[in-house]
């Protein structure tokens, strides 16, 4: 049998690999059945994949550095007033326990300070008006954004863009945006969507808001999901890596960790697509009719729940019910501008 | 969090039990004279409560925790040659130390940051500038090679061995607060007796 330290070594390897960004499906399948072989193997790897996930915070710490320069040792305790910059009075009692006290964290904070003062004036005259973008049902839309950034509106939705010397602001109205973020570590990309907020410095993933619900999609790097009213790095914030897929109402958060390449899958629609995969008819009916003016209608509760998968164009509503009724105990009546389902 | 099926308990496992690495681990340091076990019995602690929770959720997970970690020292000392009949004792009376050894804290977001400062500056000097490049920078990891004139295959070694040192460190506290060796271990317990329980 393996020693623990042989186990957590292939578990950190796992990891590594994971992280190139290459991954693909037989390696993950390859990985599940590892994990599936004992219980050890799964908490090695469960205790490194939220460490590792949680170091996604030592980005703070290159937010405002300059350069490509990784910094020194110690760097971070270096300017003496970096404490006055927010130690309170509380933190400093619990400052004065810890044998290493709050300079650290006092120095990343006074390096943002620091590279916020120093580049106020640059993008003070540079401070964008607001612009709305918004696209009818059926319709997809590209953004450029100034500061190099993509947005890729779905059908029917709508964004605006609030950018602040601080940061780069956008509200999610409704609907779904994908966003492919230039880098720049100095001004957080924001994307707020109600009561939550999705932060990111340069990476790719799409927001989708339907009411209080939403759903995040992770493609490249890592973001922030937190309370739109928080301060950053707060504890009720949860750090979203590459290949996430978070789904939030009122009631909680559900995040799967998928390959890449599957969490792609949901971002099918920027290509005229939506893809299924053992989807229940009546969710995959949902998500044809989000791009469609024509609407379907699942009219018997008899056939909602069965599973379909493949990829469909999303313009095509006819294509998609022909093959429905070609496919499944399913028959469709046309009324007005909808096109009801029924069992056979 | 990296299967498909059972999220929740994964999630528990990361909340609940590993945030108590650290007093974990100084119970098994303390108790258990053979260092170089620790990893191991800790490996072992981690499975059985892991697989308990999937049958059923304890409610009190960190006293759980500590008794799943007597119980298991308990059951080694049993199976091994060298039984010192008042060591069991001993292991009772670590009951009280529970609190002593893991004040109750939840780190918040700065904490949790300042603790992965520490960490990070820890890593040996190569581990830290792969561990830099490609954690904080998000450098492609044939960036990174290039750029440090190493194969890419010695920049995913790299990270591994960065996952493990700062995982250590992040809930073991590794380097920082380590419980200097008693002189006279609580326990002692013949080397080749624990051996035959692996």
């Amino acid at each position: 049998m393996a020693s623990s330290r042989q186990i957590e070594l292939a578990a950190a390897t796992w990891l590594a690999r994971r992280d190139v960004g290459d991954w693909s499906v037989a390696e993950q399948d390859a990985l599940d059945a590892w994990l599936a072989e004992s219980t050890a193997h799964r908490v090695a790897f469960l205790r490194l994949d939220s460490a590792w996930r949680e170091a996604g915070r030592l980005q703070a710490l290159g937010a405002g550095l300059a350069g490509d320069e990784v910094p020194a040792r110690g760097r971070w305790t270096q300017p003496a007033a970096a404490e006055d910059v927010f130690v309170v009075s509380r933190m400093r009692r619990r400052a004065a326990q810890a044998s290493m006290p709050w300079r650290w964290l006092g120095a990343a904070v006074a390096a943002l300070v620091l590279a916020l003062v120093g580049t106020a004036a640059w993008y003070h005259a540079g401070n964008e008006p607001l612009a709305t973008y918004a696209t009818a049902v059926g319709q997809l839309s590209e953004v450029p954004l100034t500061d190099g950034s993509h947005a890729t509106l779905s059908s029917d939705s709508q964004v605006q863009v609030a950018w602040s010397r601080g940061e780069r602001h956008i509200d999610l109205m409704h609907g779904e945006a994908f966003f492919a973020v230039a880098k720049n570590p100095g001004r957080p990309f924001v994307v707020q969507a109600g009561g939550r907020q999705v932060v990111a410095v340069g990476t790719r993933f799409s927001v989708r808001r339907d009411g209080s619900r939403l759903r995040v999609v992770v493609t490249e790097g890592v973001v922030r999901l937190e309370p739109a009213d928080a301060d950053g790095g707060g504890s009720s914030s949860t750090l979203l890596p590459a290949g996430s897929v978070a789904l939030m109402d009122g009631s909680g958060l559900l995040v799967r960790s998928l390959p890449v390449a599957q969490a792609e899958h949901y971002l099918d629609w920027r290509s005229g697509y939506v893809s299924f995969h053992n989807t229940p008819l009546a969710t995959a009916v949902s998500e044809m009719n989000r791009y469609n003016a024509r609407k379907i209608v699942v009219a018997d509760p008899a056939i909602a729940g069965i599973p379909l998968g493949g990829n469909f164009r999303w313009s095509n509503t006819d294509a998609f019910v022909n093959l429905l009724v070609a496919g499944f105990p399913v028959r469709a009546e046309p009324r007005g501008d909808q096109v009801l389902l029924y069992a056979r | 969090m990296v299967g498909r099926m059972d999220d929740t308990l994964d999630a528990w496992f990361i909340r609940e039990i590993l945030v108590h690495e650290a007093a974990l681990m100084r119970l098994l340091q303390r108790t258990w004279r053979h260092r170089d076990d620790v990893h191991d019995l800790r490996q072992e602690v981690y499975v059985r409560v892991y697989e308990a929770a999937g049958k059923s959720r304890p409610t009190q997970p960190k006293a759980f925790l500590f008794t799943t970690a007597r119980h298991l020292m308990t059951d080694r000392l049993r199976r091994s040659r060298v039984v010192a009949i008042d060591a069991v004792g001993d292991l009772d009376a670590l009951n009280v130390l529970v609190d002593e050894l893991s004040p109750e804290r939840r780190l918040d977001g700065r904490q949790i940051l300042k603790r992965l400062a520490e960490a990070f500056d820890r890593l040996p000097a190569r581990c830290r500038e792969v561990v830099w490049m490609r954690k904080v920078q998000e450098l492609p990891q044939k960036a990174v090679a290039a750029q440090l004139q190493i194969t890419e295959k010695t920049v995913e070694k790299q990270v591994a061995k960065g996952i493990r040192l700062l995982a250590d460190h992040f809930y073991g506290e590794r380097f920082a607060t380590r419980v200097p060796a008693r002189s006279e271990p609580t326990l002692s317990v013949s080397p080749h007796g624990q051996q035959q329980t692996d």
